[in-house]
């Protein structure tokens, strides 16, 4: 696939401990030992009650990256990257119908479609222009960021690219690696000569010699941590070939210069 | 951008199995709705494919789900134009872009049903490779022969329609040379009882348009396109408009303001006039608010003239799938010069001001517009015209 270059303008994640890219940039958990819920902080009030952990943590990353960038988020296209999307909610229906026998809950059914983050975010932003959803298993991060450089090659200035999973749903994988939640943004913009930030390029193989973050165990078989990975060596200002599916996937890589 | 060239187009659903059986159906105005193979405590017709679908080859079998082999059906058909652009161009530069709704929750909630009774998850269930939104990619990729870059788009029920535009941009972007686009869906519990809880769902087959109209008829199957930077086209996707309502989670714009949006994005960005469409596949679920904000946004776009059907009324509401059937029909209407009829029972509401023939049109359909919305308030119009 042909290199497409974009710049990285600006970035946000939620980690449990790590509320923000700023506290998982300096290694400081805000609240040692106590798992921080996410906020939801790019949701109105009404749309924060109605999102789940996994979308308030997709809110709480996309408001930082965008905030950082300076975009504007009533105009600028959103990618919610998932693998297995609103799956709790899913097995909280399935909870609903097969063991409580109990009347399906309409207001949860609305919010368990993939895209309902995406659908609270353009609501809660006001954005009435592009939005998606998608998912590819470990390939997912590099997926939102080529979906993402399509748009900028063909007329958007900046987009957010931001990829979250839930934590593992142990009863539909007893026998699989446990993960925890987490969720990543990155916005980026259309490259130009005077830009300080981070030129970015995605390669479907070759070899890495930038390595990943120091994530605690517990996310690394998050299907997400590619783009923990690449925040994280953003914010090193690191040069070179980065996986962006930790072996997991196809063997995407992005390729980062300062 | 260039106009997507559409070099092939395959299709699934309750009328069949493939462009002929489906012609049939559509020709004759016979609907696929009626009974269906799903378990429920209240009354529904579905959409159902009742032909058996192809077994995944052995190498293949720990993949295997319906939504797997009703992907393998579809390649089936798409034999043809997928050996010629693999002739053509590299495996790496084919994507594979397909869109659902559902994913495997079909799989999921029968293994589920068996562990909540006690009985643990079946021997053979395999969340990642049987559930998972990505599950059915590798088994695509390995069918089809390519391996290009490939992910699943999910919004609901524009998802397939999303696949069209993310392949116009990475052809045009110099990403890829060709894609396999579309999406799939299949009948699940979770889903009909969902839209059950909604009061969305219609007890008799959906009357889209119709005065007493109450509600949408669950349906599944899918469709795929190959799509290619240069060939001989059947038909070419000229424009698409992609747009949000930024309104409500479940219920549309009253006055269509999205739906109008992406009509007038997919005409713009095809360098076309309102005048230049000569047939609309709505997106006309059944609903009471669904079908009133969708012909107020034709009306507003389009005007009263051009004839307006929602095939759902054949199909059921195919969810993630709906795009990319929808798109295939509008393709069959531009190379066999006719439209099908609006079926469904009753009189077509006289508060839809667009026209609905209730009988077979023939005449040149040389550019459709197909429309889609979703839940998230998510929209996206296709035009679709004649090469």
């Amino acid at each position: 696939m042909s290199p497409l270059q974009v710049n990285v303008a600006g970035v946000g994640l939620w980690m449990p401990q790590f509320p923000n890219a700023a506290a998982w940039a300096q290694r400081q958990p805000l609240a040692e030992g106590e798992p921080i819920k996410p906020t939801g902080e790019a949701f109105s009030r009404v749309n924060r009650r109605r999102a789940s952990q996994m979308g308030r943590a997709i809110g709480d990353a996309v408001a930082e990256a965008m905030a950082q960038a300076g975009v504007d988020p009533r105009t600028t296209p959103v990618i919610v990257g998932s693998s297995i999307g609103e799956a709790s909610a899913m097995i909280g229906l399935l909870d609903q119908m097969w063991r409580a026998q109990e009347p399906m809950s309409p207001a949860v059914f609305t919010v368990s479609v993939h895209n309902a983050a995406s659908g609270l975010l353009s609501i809660s932003m006001k954005n009435k222009g592009y939005t998606t959803s998608i998912a590819a298993d470990y390939d997912t991060p590099a997926a939102a960021l080529l979906e993402g450089i399509g748009l900028i090659a063909t007329g958007h200035d900046a987009v957010c690219c931001v990829c979250a999973d839930e934590e593992s749903p142990r009863s539909l994988l007893e026998h699989a690696p446990h993960w925890d939640m987490l969720a990543g943004a990155v916005v980026l913009t259309k490259t130009n000569a005077s830009d300080a930030g981070v030129q970015l390029t995605v390669h479907t193989s070759g070899d890495a010699d930038v390595a990943g973050s120091d994530v605690a165990a517990k996310f690394t078989h998050n299907p997400q941590v590619g783009i923990i990975d690449l925040i994280d060596a953003v914010q090193r200002k690191a040069n070179g070939m980065l996986r962006l599916d930790r072996g997991k996937g196809r063997g995407y890589l992005a390729q980062l210069a300062s | 951008m260039a106009p997507l060239l559409v070099t092939g187009y395959s299709m699934v659903s309750a009328l069949g199995l493939g462009r002929r059986q489906h012609l049939e159906a559509l020709a004759a105005g016979r609907t696929g709705l009626g009974e269906h193979p799903i378990d429920l405590d209240f009354e529904t017709a579905a959409g159902a494919v009742r032909q058996p679908l192809p077994e995944l080859p052995a190498e293949l079998q720990p993949w295997s789900t319906r939504l797997a082999r009703m992907a393998y059906a579809l390649l089936q058909e798409l034999d043809e134009p997928l050996r010629r652009a693999r002739e053509k161009w590299r495996p790496d530069r084919v994507a594979v872009l397909l869109g659902t709704s559902t994913a495997g929750a079909e799989t999921t909630e029968v293994a589920y049903k068996q562990f909540v009774a006690g009985g643990g998850f079946p021997r053979d269930y395999d969340f990642q490779r049987q559930h998972t939104f990505g599950a059915v990619l590798s088994v695509v990729r390995k069918l089809a022969g390519v391996d290009g870059p490939s992910w699943m788009a999910s919004t609901a029920c524009t998802s397939s329609g999303k696949t069209f535009a993310t392949a116009q941009r990475l052809i045009a972007a110099g990403a890829i040379d060709a894609a396999i686009v579309g999406g799939l869906d299949t009948l699940c519990t979770m889903t009909m009882t969902g839209f059950n809880s909604l009061q969305a769902l219609d007890s008799k087959p959906c009357r889209p348009f119709r005065e007493d109209r109450s509600g949408i008829s669950i349906g599944e199957g899918g469709a795929f396109a190959l799509v290619e930077r240069a060939g001989d086209a059947r038909v070419l996707i000229e424009g698409i408009g992609e747009t949000s309502d930024a309104y409500h989670i479940s219920a549309p714009h009253p006055e269509g303001l999205g739906a109008q949006a992406a009509m007038h994005e997919a005409l713009q960005r095809g360098g076309r006039y309102p005048t230049d469409v000569d047939h609309v596949n709505a997106h006309g679920t059944g609903t009471r608010l669904n079908d009133t904000a969708e012909a107020n946004a034709i009306q507003c776009v389009l005007g009263t003239e051009v004839p307006t059907v929602s095939t759902k009324a054949y199909t059921g509401h195919t969810l993630g799938a709906a795009a990319a059937i929808e798109l295939a029909f509008a393709a069959c209407a531009i190379e066999e010069g006719w439209i099908p009829p609006a079926i469904g029972d009753g009189a077509i509401d006289p508060e839809v001001a667009v026209k609905i023939p209730t009988e077979r049109m023939t005449g040149r359909f040389e550019r459709v517009l197909s429309n889609s919305f979703a839940f998230g308030g998510n929209n996206v119009s296709l035009l679709v015209a004649k090469p």
